[in-house]
């Protein structure tokens, strides 16, 4: 009797565990989502939504999740913005369309939610970011000093607004270069800061000129700001192509002329020797002609 | 000099017309050429696909061929030129034989790379679009220049003769007289002809030596200009030449044997004539196994990463069993027969003369493909017969078929023309006399 009590707790047991590797098996992951505002240039305001999901201890991205935009906490289809689905980098990125607009001007203050759609992997997730709407204005000196504003929109006016961390940086093709040695700026209470640039001698376009840009990044209150500005304060370029140069490795046409000299001189050398030797035959025929020699052979 | 004696050398040097066993050997060798002739239009009709080469292997038997023709064209440089200006006149009966010999080897050179274009057409490109930095270029300039020089190097020391068969109307067809008619019924032994005629000839002697020696430093630089295990060296262009010459002095010996049973020549190319390019053979062998030894015991004893594969590869690899025949057939074993003096008879020293030439075959075919399967890059996902080389029967069809139209025009040559000089022979037994 005893060993049928046993027999049978061993049995429960396993059938527990057993039920608990089939839950595991069927469990989703919790996928993480982010979302953020960017105004570029004071021109184009766009959404990135972030996905991740902590896979074997590590955090991975996640792709192929789609996304929907919604301007405001109501995810109601009267508020949606639009859709769009996470790339490689598990990003999806969503242009506030011109449909929104009078959504977009109610407010100063504006709530963004995005939703991903439930699937196999992962259930529906939901998150937010709180937006003041605000933009950055720059402006250059002669003397290479740049002054940038930060603006916060408060109903329908424009306020300075004061203690707002901001880089300034020239754009170069893989990345941003900072105009000194300082690498952030924090406005003061007129909500400008003042950078002086000190990259001389930078390699601009064909004119000259180089692109500046300050930006706001992760702010909690307004987002990711940006604002370019161009000016001449570059050094021109100099296309310079090695095409035509004389090289040993250049096209037909185009080898050193030390190859050509000798090349040419020895070739020239030789066949003049060649053709003179032709000539001595032509020289033996016309001795030959009309001679008559009895032979010694 | 009694007129019987010149009489007897020119009878014994005129060209004879093909007897069973002559008519036999141009058969066959016409045979080789028309199968050779079918495979290059079955390549020309299907493409280069019909060859073995690949990604991988993009030079074949076809450049190891046109290398092999190359080296032994330099002969014509060695017996003509060098041994005429070193006054070794024991040298005289073996000149027209190393000519014809570097002549048709040239010519089969040329043709052989127009094979390996796949496209023929592509040919005149080199001339159109050739640039001259290529070391490609280099040697269509330096293979053409001395084309001409070897052809001139022929021409001239045979004007003598030609006068020699014109007076032998009755001994020739009308179409022969007619070609000897062409080509020499001008010559009148003046003195003045024969003083421009030998002043050309030594010309031709001197300028032929740097030629010659380019011609296979460039076809050496080929190779060594581009970086691969097995052809970045220094050592090449030295290490082709001394090659090259020895492949030719194992031809010449080859000729000498052949032409010597075939038309019973044992009075002008003696016993003495074996030893001496006997030993002329022995010294090549020596040279171009010290060169060998440099190509491949210095990278050996490094043993870099990059070179392992390719060097392991010849030594007990998958070219093991060529690499050693090459070593040994091409140097070894001829230096073993030819440096006792009993291995410099006739007999012996034209199976060394064999051994060189068709091991040297082998060793030119070793310096092509191997080197082309490991690349310091290997390719990724590559079929796997690519990694592998062995020609197909297209390949070796047009290779014979090459190698027995040198032979033909050879075996051609000494119909027409006499392969020992007449007039020369006379002239240098007029001068044993007198001395």
């Amino acid at each position: 009797m005893k060993k049928h009590s046993y027999l049978s707790i061993v049995v429960v047991l396993l059938s527990f565990i057993g039920l608990s590797v089939l839950a595991q098996a069927t469990a989703k992951n919790d996928l993480q989502l982010s979302v953020s505002y960017f105004n570029s240039n004071n021109k184009i305001q766009y959404l990135v939504a972030h996905t991740k999901c902590k896979i074997d201890g590590k955090f991975q991205l996640v792709p192929n999740v789609e996304i929907s935009f919604y301007i405001s906490n109501d995810s109601s289809a009267t508020n949606l913005l639009g859709k769009a689905t996470t790339n490689e980098k598990g990003e999806a990125v969503l242009m506030i369309p011109p449909a929104a607009k009078s959504e977009w001007v109610k407010s100063s203050k504006q709530n963004f939610e995005v939703v991903s759609k439930a699937s196999a992997l992962y259930d529906e997730t939901k998150a937010n970011t709180p937006v003041s709407k605000a933009k950055l204005k720059i402006e250059t000196s002669d003397d290479k000093k740049i002054t940038v504003t930060v603006l916060e929109q408060k109903d329908t006016a424009w306020t300075i607004v004061k203690g707002v961390e901001l880089k300034v940086a020239i754009k170069r093709l893989d990345g941003d270069l900072n105009v000194n040695e300082t690498q952030t700026f924090t406005t003061d209470s007129t909500g400008t800061i003042s950078a002086e640039f000190k990259r001389d001698s930078l390699p601009g376009d064909l004119n000259g000129n180089l692109t500046l840009i300050a930006k706001v990044e992760d702010n909690d209150t307004y987002g990711n700001l940006t604002v370019e500005k161009v000016v001449p304060w570059g050094s021109k370029i100099q296309y310079s192509t090695g095409f035509d140069r004389r090289t040993l490795f250049a096209r037909r046409g185009h080898s050193p002329i030390w190859l050509e000299l000798l090349a040419y001189s020895i070739i020239l050398a030789v066949w003049i020797i060649l053709i003179h030797l032709l000539g001595q035959i032509k020289k033996i025929k016309k001795l030959g002609e009309g001679v008559i020699v009895e032979m010694k052979h | 000099m009694e007129n019987s004696t010149i009489q007897k050398i020119t009878d014994d040097l005129l060209p004879q017309k093909f007897g069973k066993q002559g008519k036999l050997w141009v058969a066959f060798l016409s045979i080789l050429c028309v199968i050779g002739f079918i495979a290059y239009c079955r390549q020309v009709y299907k493409g280069l696909v019909v060859t073995s080469m690949r990604d991988y292997v993009s030079w074949g038997i076809y450049i190891s061929n046109f290398v092999f023709f190359v080296a032994i064209s330099l002969v014509g440089s060695l017996i003509t030129a060098v041994l005429r200006l070193t006054n070794a006149e024991w040298s005289t009966p073996l000149t027209r034989i190393a000519e014809i010999i570097a002549v048709s080897a040239i010519t089969f050179a040329s043709i052989i790379i127009v094979v390996d274009m796949g496209r023929p057409d592509r040919f005149y490109n080199l001339f159109l679009h050739g640039r001259l930095q290529s070391p490609i270029i280099w040697d269509v300039i330096v293979i053409t220049t001395y084309f001409f020089i070897s052809l001139l190097l022929l021409y001239f020391p045979l004007l003598p003769d030609l006068q020699i068969l014109l007076k032998y109307k009755e001994k020739t067809s009308k179409g022969l007289y007619k070609l000897y008619s062409f080509l020499g019924s001008f010559w009148k032994n003046t003195p003045e002809q024969e003083k421009i005629s030998n002043r050309a000839i030594n010309i031709l002697s001197i300028t032929i030596i740097p030629v010659a020696f380019s011609i296979h430093t460039v076809t050496s630089w080929l190779f060594a200009t581009t970086y691969r295990p097995g052809w970045d060296s220094t050592n090449f262009g030295a290490y082709f030449i001394s090659g090259a010459f020895l492949v030719g002095a194992g031809a010449v010996i080859v000729a000498m044997y052949v032409f010597r049973a075939h038309y019973n020549l044992e009075k002008y190319i003696t016993d003495s004539h074996f030893d001496k390019m006997g030993k002329v053979l022995v010294l090549l062998a020596l040279l171009y196994l010290y060169f060998n030894v440099n190509e491949f015991l210095v990278p050996a004893f490094k043993m870099k990463k990059s070179e392992e594969e390719h060097l392991m590869g010849l030594f007990t690899g998958e070219f093991a069993a060529v690499f050693w025949f090459a070593i040994s057939t091409a140097m070894i074993i001829p230096i073993l027969i030819l440096v006792f003096k009993n291995g410099r008879k006739p007999f012996p020293a034209f199976i060394a003369g064999i051994l060189v030439v068709i091991g040297s075959w082998f060793k030119r075919y070793l310096i092509v493909t191997p080197t082309l399967l490991h690349p310091f890059l290997p390719m990724h996902d590559v079929p796997a017969n690519y990694k592998h080389y062995f020609p197909t029967w297209e390949e070796w069809a047009i290779a014979i078929g090459s190698l027995a139209g040198a032979l033909l025009i050879i075996t051609i040559f000494a119909r027409i023309f006499p392969i020992i000089p007449i007039h020369e022979t006379i002239i240098e037994t007029e001068q044993h006399e007198k001395a």
